[in-house]
């Protein structure tokens, strides 16, 4: 995973010449008493996106996942560079459509899960099987 | 015998580009499309501009008039898309980002194409290329293949041979490939496949019997600048490996153009880049002017110096346009959306502007440059307090920032979502 510095992250891991940046601070205007307290407002996109370039929004629609607390209309933060494992939230590729499910990746095999009972297991046998479109790292819920 | 010195730190060209750039950006978030003949259509639905592989094997031209093609494509199961710029470019902008964090040395060419000084042994230089390939399809999800040369001319011809030779795996290292094998993929391939050689100048060679790109390599270098130019001499030398196209630094094409510029002192601060921005956002619309075009989607680009310190960051931002324009003060205020992004205390040393959707500009009277006469009436206060009210697009200037301004004449029926730009156009899963 990479290092978040300022707006921007390093993937260091994906890259052959990255080079690891630790985070500077920056002096800016007259001092202040204060200023080592204060690193600037909470940013929601520094906070939520660690790599805004493989980083894409989307929007749920159904309720197979209500159980892992995702409602239908809400929107998922995907990272496409993350690396799919045992228990991620996966948007997998189903019939050409984009399709959000828990990804199991089992000594059997690989299921698609649902987080809602209503809605049945998808069995695939082998991960190189399946397009794995992103890994789902936040849910913005409506409350 | 000794065996020859490799050279190994001779810096070489990677060539990387998008295959089939925008129908593989409609495809990266419609997987429905994925396998099907897909063609995306010119400004208002024209005629098809780029095709997908299935929809080549159809047999349909670059330029096809979608009319010619309307009446079949329910029979061949054809999709047809409009063009979605604000998508184009807000992919191409990852992409570029991306290339960036493998080598500083990075010139964006065109909107789905750029050039990366690269260094290492063949077995680098082969794993830098599957990796960026790799990293490109994972993390953004279109598809390209590498060349990677000596030069310019030749790293593209390797990238043409990846992508019409499956053998390659999509990276062709132009070292890597052994000297009778380039000369059979040469002697097969016309000469009017060679970077900046068509139309009237193919003729003119072919006279000369150079048909093929063998026959280049093979003529005078001397001759071809006597009965050409220094221009077609240098491909050829470029073609024999010795490196001399220089960076290019402004380009006006069909549908983009780029303007960049390398810095004789690097820039370090947000506040440098604000005003380098405001000079490119002046000249770009200059350029614009000059042409009769207005753009509507904006990418703005630095980079950090290659030479000089460790940390490089190539940080880019795509922004589209509330309005078709070439006025400088809404180009430069665009450009300065990449602000956020610039980390104080690099050393910068290039930036660009890439300006795409181009179109005629029409009849409206150009503005004049550096006119900015609503700011002196405190209209931009107004304007801002009027959006902030009322929502972005309750209020512009003139045109600009109404729901629809200017664009009611441009038809684009087929237009996908602006999944990455648009918070209500998000692409859509399923949770079923």
């Amino acid at each position: 995973m990479g290092v978040i510095v300022g707006p921007r992250v390093v993937d260091a891991g994906a890259s052959l010449f990255s080079v690891l940046i630790s985070p500077v601070a920056v002096a800016a205007g007259f001092p202040s008493p204060a200023q080592d307290y204060f690193d600037g407002r909470i940013d929601l996109n520094a906070h939520l996106i660690k790599d805004i370039t493989s980083t894409f929004v989307v929007r749920v629609t159904g309720d197979s996942m209500e159980g892992a607390g995702i409602s239908d209309g809400d929107e998922l933060i995907v990272n496409r560079a993350l690396e799919p494992k045992d228990g991620s939230v996966v948007i997998a590729v189903l019939d050409g459509e984009l399709t959000v499910k828990r990804l199991r990746i089992t000594g059997t095999g690989v299921v698609l899960q649902a987080e809602n009972p209503k809605y049945p297991d998808i069995r695939v046998p082998a991960l190189s099987e399946l397009t794995i479109w992103g890994v789902a790292t936040r849910c913005l819920h409506h409350v | 015998m000794p065996k020859p010195v490799p050279m190994r730190q001779m810096p070489q060209i990677a060539h990387v580009d998008v295959n089939c750039f925008y129908a593989s950006a409609e495809r990266a978030f419609d997987p429905s499309l994925e396998g099907r003949p897909l063609v995306v259509l010119s400004n208002n639905d024209g005629c098809a501009v780029t095709r997908s592989p299935e929809a080549k094997a159809l047999g349909i031209a670059t330029g096809e008039p979608w009319f010619k093609l309307a009446p079949r494509a329910k029979e061949w199961g054809l999709v047809a898309k409009s063009s979605n710029y604000e998508l184009y470019g807000d992919i191409s902008s990852r992409v570029m980002e991306l290339l960036g964090r493998y080598s500083a040395w990075l010139e964006v060419y065109s909107i789905d194409e750029a050039f990366l000084g690269v260094k290492g042994g063949p077995d680098d230089l082969l794993v830098l290329g599957r990796r960026m390939k790799e990293a490109v399809r994972r993390h953004v999800g279109v598809p390209v293949c590498v060349g990677i040369a000596p030069t310019k001319t030749l790293a593209k011809l390797c990238n043409k041979w990846a992508k019409n030779n499956p053998a390659f795996g999509g990276v062709c290292l132009w070292e890597a490939v052994p000297a009778d094998v380039r000369e059979l993929l040469m002697t097969r391939l016309p000469v009017d496949e060679i970077w900046g050689i068509a139309g009237r100048l193919t003729r003119r060679l072919n006279v000369l019997g150079i048909f093929t790109v063998q026959d280049l390599v093979s003529a005078d270098p001397v001759m071809i600048r006597d009965k050409f130019s220094v221009v077609l001499m240098r491909t050829v030398l470029e073609l024999r490996g010795t490196p001399c196209i220089p960076m290019e630094e402004e380009r006006i094409g069909r549908d983009q153009l780029i303007f960049s510029r390398s810095f004789a002192t690097p820039v370090t601060t947000a506040a440098g880049l604000r005003e380098v921005f405001s000079v490119y956002g002046q000249q770009a619309s200059a350029r614009l002017s000059k042409h009769g075009l207005q753009a509507k989607v904006l990418t703005a680009f630095a980079a950090t110096s290659p030479f000089r310190d460790n940390e490089q960051a190539y940080p880019s931002v795509c922004v589209p346009l509330p309005m078709p324009t070439a006025d400088p003060l809404l180009l430069t205020r665009a450009a300065h959306a990449l602000l956020p992004n610039i980390r104080e205390g690099l050393k910068y040393a290039k930036a660009g502007l890439m300006l795409t959707d181009l179109r005629p500009t029409g009849n409206q009277p150009p503005l004049e440059p550096f006119e900015n006469r609503h700011e002196e009436r405190g209209i931009g206060s107004l304007l801002e307090y009027v959006s902030h009210r009322f929502g972005r697009g309750s209020i512009g200037l003139g045109h600009a920032g109404i729901k629809s301004g200017l664009d009611w004449s441009m038809k684009r029926g087929m237009r996908s979502p602006r999944y990455t730009t648009h918070w209500d156009e998000l692409p859509v899963v399923k949770a079923a």
